[in-house]
């Protein structure tokens, strides 16, 4: 418990301001605020339309905010692509899996490392691993995946995809990272495992996470902050147990 | 046994130029969901655009070869495209399909009337000759159709498996999106491909024109030929673009010589016939898996 209040003292690492999304006339994120700190771990939750997706994509600049500021480590990112969110070191995980179905466990992360950087020469004549083979193992062996490097993705199980598609990525070393539904389909032992390690990766990297999720205990045990939303607004803020002791957010659960 | 080794390699040496059409369509095809029906004509203008720049510009051969060379790649790789597969795809595969149409109509009627409708002799890049091997008689020409083919293969296979750049094309096919994201320059890759296709095609029409004659109407042969290589190959791989290539080349060959002259188009489409009912991945593909 130590280890996770001293993260939770470091200063915001990501600050939401006044955050909108409308649809025409829906609502779909309605000025929403909130800070997440350097390398806690925050979940954020509700049910199904509340607008956690569209704020997902608001962040990632996938979607366009109507009103609002996104700003990581005090500077503004709001409305930058994600290609160049990727560079300012923030990336993400997919609810869908999105890994490179024929390429290798290794090339998946060695892409996901950034490995386009460099000049056209590099590109064409450098090593193949681009500088980037130890960090890859380091990841491989992070996430057990140890026995799969040399597989093609797309003839891993579900479970073995998810946790590859989050070595992804940790591969570039990132400030933030966004999680989209990380326990979907996964089973239990799989889920301990992948609780587990992003834990120890949140520990040792210090990268700040953002969790959108279904799995109720997953959140609580895996947070250290909570926020709930319900159409379109924040609805709720707490530490996991606050939460699960606040009447509004029973209700919106349980319905009018 | 000595005329089944020479019309064995005589196929293999056809098979190989159209393997090398047929992995320009299936390249495209994974960057780009384009299927090119000018591919044939893609195959038949380099060569007529060296004769003509011999006959107009009064070039000597090496110079023409450079100038098509570069022309070509600039109006079929960049300038194809540029202009015609970034607007027409935004409508839709079919549209752009029914544009490559119009586009391998253009092609031939432009070099029919541009340039000549007579078949004209090119320069082939081997002497004529024969060697005896294992008490057969065997082209040399075709030897060395066969060599240049399948080392263009091997290196753009090489290529696109061992470099960054390759590896970067790779995920750009298979996921385009995420690449996106990862911050890949996925424009860049999918005009490499365009770019890759334009070169096979120049080179496929220097290896193929000395046999067949430079003639405007090649490409009738070459596309059909090529496309059937790449189904029954596995459309979304180059290996079997490859592999379809040789059996397409080496059916139409035997059945000249076996079944008959008249009806040798005919086997290949038999052959694709059977491939769709029995095995539509073709023989080296993959069922396509598209996540929604």
């Amino acid at each position: 418990m130590s280890a996770r209040d001293h993260l939770a003292r470091g200063a915001p690492m990501l600050r939401v301001e006044n955050l909108s999304k409308h649809f025409g006339g829906i609502r779909a994120v309605d000025d929403v605020t909130f800070e997440v700190n350097e390398g806690e771990i925050l979940g954020i939750i509700g049910p199904n339309g509340c607008g956690k997706s569209t704020l997902f994509n608001c962040i990632l600049g996938q979607l366009q905010p109507t009103d609002g500021r996104v700003t990581l480590g005090g500077e503004e990112i709001t409305g930058l692509f994600p290609a160049d969110l990727n560079r300012r070191g923030v990336s993400r995980t997919f609810q869908l899996l999105q890994v490179f179905p024929n390429l290798t466990v290794r090339e998946n992360l060695i892409l996901a490392g950034q490995e386009h950087v460099g000049s056209m020469m590099s590109r064409l004549f450098g090593p193949r691993d681009a500088g980037l083979g130890t960090a890859a193992e380091k990841m491989i062996g992070f996430f057990n995946l140890g026995h799969l490097a040399d597989s093609k993705a797309g003839g891993l199980s579900y479970g073995q995809q998810k946790l590859l598609d989050a070595a992804m990525a940790f591969m570039a070393g990132p400030r933030l990272v966004l999680l989209d539904e990380p326990a979907g389909g996964v089973n239990l032992t799989m889920l301990a495992s992948l609780k587990e390690r992003l834990r120890a990766i949140n520990r040792e990297q210090g990268a700040t996470f953002v969790v959108i999720e279904h799995n109720m205990d997953f959140v609580m045990s895996l947070c250290d902050r909570v926020i709930v939303m319900a159409e379109g607004k924040v609805l709720a803020t707490g530490t996991p147990d606050e939460i699960r002791a606040d009447p509004a957010v029973i209700e919106a659960y349980l319905g009018h | 046994m000595d005329q089944l080794l020479q019309l064995v390699l005589a196929g293999l040496a056809t098979g190989s130029i159209y393997a090398l059409a047929a992995i320009g369509f299936t390249l495209v095809w994974q960057t780009s969901q384009t299927i090119n029906f000018a591919q044939g004509e893609f195959v038949m203008l380099p060569a007529i655009l060296v004769l003509a720049a011999v006959k107009f510009l009064h070039l000597p051969l090496p110079a023409a070869v450079l100038l098509a060379t570069g022309a070509f790649l600039l109006l079929f790789g960049f300038g194809f495209k540029k202009f015609l597969v970034d607007p027409m795809l935004r409508h839709g595969v079919l549209p752009l399909a029914i544009a490559t149409m119009a586009l391998s109509i253009l092609m031939k009627e432009g070099a029919k009337d541009g340039f000549s409708a007579e078949a004209q002799q090119f320069p082939s890049l081997v002497p004529d000759g024969a060697v005896n091997l294992f008490g057969a008689t065997l082209s040399l020409r075709d030897i060395a159709i066969f060599i240049v083919a399948v080392v263009a293969i091997v290196l753009l296979q090489l290529f696109v498996t061992r470099t960054r750049t390759g590896r970067m094309m790779q995920a750009t096919a298979q996921n385009p999106d995420v690449a996106k994201i990862l911050g890949i320059p996925t424009e860049q890759m999918i005009l490499l491909t365009f770019l890759i296709n334009a070169g096979l095609a120049v080179l496929a029409s220097f290896l193929i024109s000395p046999i067949y004659l430079a003639k405007f109407s090649n490409g009738e042969v070459i596309g059909t030929a090529a496309f059937i290589a790449a189904i029954v190959g596995g459309f979304n791989q180059v290996r079997g673009a490859l592999l379809g290539g040789f059996i397409v080349g080496l059916v139409d060959n035997l059945a000249a010589a076996y079944v008959s002259s008249a009806y040798r188009a005919a086997v290949p489409l038999a052959l694709l016939v059977l491939v769709i009912l029995f095995k539509p991945e073709g023989l080296l593909g993959r069922k396509e898996e598209r996540t929604v």
